[in-house]
């Protein structure tokens, strides 16, 4: 019963939030802490828990996001139809690259994934289907709830929250099972792993699939409340690098660190642009980066890591087993 | 007891007091919101186009008599709101359509502004009109040139700048006067990259010259950055075309120029699309071998004294550069912005948006070599135009084209070397 005190106390926290803090703009990042959430979760199945650091996450993104904004622009769909579209394409295209980079180890693996993700942008810029490098964009006025075109940001507040609570769902699922210990031995020793038998290349490559789906949703519901994509914003690394750090930050093979990652990362980004950006210094990634430098520095396991430390009972192991073996921000 | 309750009621009396004051000032400025792409890739743009739209509030906010007539100088404030000093909320777009619609969002909801200008990339002006839109609110643009941004049906957004299809007309018209007045330009050749900015531009022109019936005889297209371009000079060098049309980046119009120098080849006539050869870098490496290129422009300094050269001076003063066709554009949709509020009298986004549709400047009244501004219900201005210019002496462009505005008379053929 202990165990299910927190997350609930953190959905209501989440439900009431936009109760409490009632203007649009504070409204739209809690949003878009969700939203941030959601993909920096999605990025943890794989990243975190398989250990397996992509950098190459943005693809999936971009199938989503380019999946909703396609189905709008060509036919006249409601951007929602780029869910299933999304998760299709990213699932295929998960399939199809995983099964050669998820044989690299470390390193090369995060490479052959930024290389795959360089390409799908430069192919994407060159594809005049896509919008090449003018992008597409979804719905300006919306014909009807579907579009998902709204001014106020709470329906796709609680829309994103939704799909958070599945996704975080899905991955507690998936950890409790079977499957995630492989996962969790496979980060650990891969080699230790394959000697008692455990399926790591099939386990890995289910893990990258599931991944790619969920963090093909987060590219679907991005565009959805933008109304846009293009190469850049759709396919453009930093939104991987984004992920990666959020999970790394809050705590990566956690289930809550990406969230935790994202409500610390996305409001510090924001409230410094707004009171930094406007004079033109680029101050605001310096602030950003600064934080960063320091939580790297000093709690490289993450925020999460920290809090359980801390609130673990003197003379009682603190329960961060499965945290103890997380790969440090790289 | 009795005391407390009086200097209770003292107390509340000056703070209302202190608020009302603070209110009636707060009646004497307008609030306008800037996105801008203030870090990031184009941070060199937006800081320039910071140092723009604060040339113009100092224009607008203080006495400018020796503008003369250019509208909202001459006083200080705006006259239509009783001297109302405007203020300029900048936010920094990061380069991201999703950071320039938040941005924008926090200008409308946090900051209150009753209009907003920017935001420098197409895909992000797109996003940030979108909130705008959403929420009443009259968005300027004067430099973003994607021509979907119009093809919107929005009711919020207005865009001053010329695009493609604009310039091609001016290429066009220019090209009839160069004919009448005697030179050739029957057979023309286009050269362009096949970057999004090259190949619209390129298709934007074919269509448009083969409407009029004036075929492109050479399509020549090359990657961008390029490292050799000798096989597309010696194509142009066999077919002798009468007029070559540029479409290129700086460093591809810097090696083309060192290329057709090293190949000996001299066109009759060059004429530029902006971009590269606009670059005050291709002026400084190449300029001298490409002396009597044509470009296109709708900025240009005009005579000493002028108010166009007495902005371009402010905004050098402000910037350290050299004001450029974009800071200009940006600073024209600034104060076509501010001068719809003036004729509005009022900080009323619906009111300032009625304005806006019925805005009639004539060209005396514009920075730009706009023909002037007037929307069209799609909220673009119908009578953006550009002029055309000359690197007559390999170091400063003059203006050639057309000639009721020109400051020298074009010089042909292209000189080069």
């Amino acid at each position: 019963m202990r165990r299910l005190l927190w997350p609930s106390v953190a959905l209501a926290l989440a439900i009431a939030y936009p109760l409490l803090f009632s203007t649009p703009f504070q409204q739209r990042l809690g949003a878009l802490v969700l939203l941030y959430a959601i993909a920096a979760s999605a990025w943890n199945i794989v990243g975190g828990y398989a250990g397996q650091v992509s950098v190459g996450h943005v693809v999936f993104f971009g199938c989503g996001a380019y999946a909703a904004m396609g189905a709008y622009s060509h036919f006249a769909l409601s951007p929602l139809v780029g869910i299933p579209a999304g998760i299709a394409a990213s699932v295929a295209i998960a399939a199809v690259i995983g099964v050669p980079t998820l044989r690299l180890s470390g390193h090369y693996f995060s490479m052959a994934t930024i290389a795959v993700a360089e390409l799908v942008r430069l192919i994407v810029s060159d594809t005049d289907y896509l919008g090449g490098g003018v992008g597409l964009s979804g719905p300006t006025v919306p014909r009807n709830v579907f579009d998902l075109s709204f001014i106020s940001a709470l329906p796709y507040y609680y829309l994103f929250l939704t799909v958070l609570v599945l996704t975080l769902g899905i991955t507690w699922w998936m950890a409790d099972s079977r499957m995630g210990f492989y996962l969790r031995a496979i980060r650990d020793s891969e080699r230790a792993a394959r000697s008692l038998g455990a399926p790591a290349s099939r386990i890995k490559l289910y893990a990258f699939m599931l991944s790619a789906g969920l963090t093909s949703v987060s590219g679907t519901l991005y565009a959805a409340m933008f109304g846009f994509v293009d190469p850049e914003s759709g396919l453009g690394i930093l939104i991987s690098v984004k992920m990666l750090i959020m999970a790394a930050l809050g705590g990566a093979g956690l289930l809550f660190g990406p969230l935790v990652g994202a409500a610390i990362l996305v409001p510090l980004e924001e409230i410094s642009n707004n009171l930094l950006g406007g004079n033109g210094a680029g101050l605001t990634f310096i602030v950003y980066g600064a934080i960063i430098v320091l939580i790297a520095r000093f709690q490289p396991g993450g925020i999460l890591t920290l809090l359980m430390r801390l609130s673990a009972k003197p003379g009682k192991t603190p329960d961060i087993s499965s945290a103890a073996g997380a790969p440090h921000a790289p | 007891m009795r005391f407390k309750r009086v200097f209770g009621l003292l107390c509340a009396a000056s703070i209302s007091f202190v608020l009302a004051g603070a209110a009636s000032a707060q009646d004497k400025t307008v609030k306008i919101g800037a996105v801008f792409p203030l870090s990031g890739n184009a941070a060199s743009a937006g800081i320039h186009a910071k140092a723009a739209i604060e040339t113009a509030m100092d224009i607008i906010n203080n006495a400018h008599p020796e503008l003369g007539n250019f509208p909202l100088a001459k006083n200080a404030g705006l006259a239509g709101l009783g001297g109302a000093k405007v203020e300029v909320v900048f936010a920094d777009n990061q380069g991201s359509p999703a950071t320039g619609q938040n941005q924008a969002l926090r200008l409308i909801t946090e900051e209150k502004v009753v209009a907003l200008t920017g935001a420098y990339q197409s895909g992000i002006t797109l996003t940030a009109s979108a909130i705008a839109e959403k929420y009443g609110i009259p968005f300027v643009n004067g430099e973003s040139t994607a021509a979907n941004l119009t093809e919107r049906g929005f009711k919020w957004f207005f865009r001053t700048t010329p695009i493609a299809s604009d310039f091609a007309k001016v290429y066009f018209d220019f090209l009839t006067d160069m004919k009448a007045a005697g030179a050739k330009t029957d057979t023309i050749a286009l050269v362009h990259d096949t970057t999004e900015y090259g190949t619209s531009v390129a298709s934007v022109i074919t269509s448009a010259f083969k409407e009029k019936g004036m075929a492109i005889a050479e399509d020549i297209s090359y990657v961008v950055n390029a490292t050799d371009v000798q096989s597309q000079v010696l194509q142009l060098k066999e077919k002798k075309p009468d007029v070559v049309i540029m479409v290129a980046y700086t460093s591809d119009a810097i090696l083309y120029s060192k290329t057709m120098q090293a190949l000996d080849y001299k066109p009759p006539m060059i004429i530029a699309d902006d971009s590269g050869y606009s670059d005050p870098s291709f002026i400084k490496s190449v300029g001298k071998i490409t002396q009597g290129v044509f470009n296109r422009s709708s900025w240009s300094v005009g005579p000493p004294g002028s108010p166009t050269a007495i902005i371009a001076d402010m905004y050098k003063k402000r910037s350290g550069d050299e004001m450029d066709d974009t800071a200009g554009r940006q600073m024209q949709a600034f104060f076509v912005l501010c001068d719809a509020i003036d004729r509005a009298g009022s900080t009323d986004p619906a009111k300032i948006q009625a304005a806006l549709k019925a805005i009639d400047l004539k060209p005396d009244q514009l920075m730009m070599g706009y023909k002037g501004i007037k929307f069209d219900e799609k909220g673009q201005n119908t009578l953006a135009s550009g002029v055309i210019i000359q690197l007559q002496d390999g170091e400063h462009y003059v203006s050639v084209w057309p000639k009721a505005t020109a400051e020298k008379a074009p010089i042909m053929p292209f000189k080069g070397w």
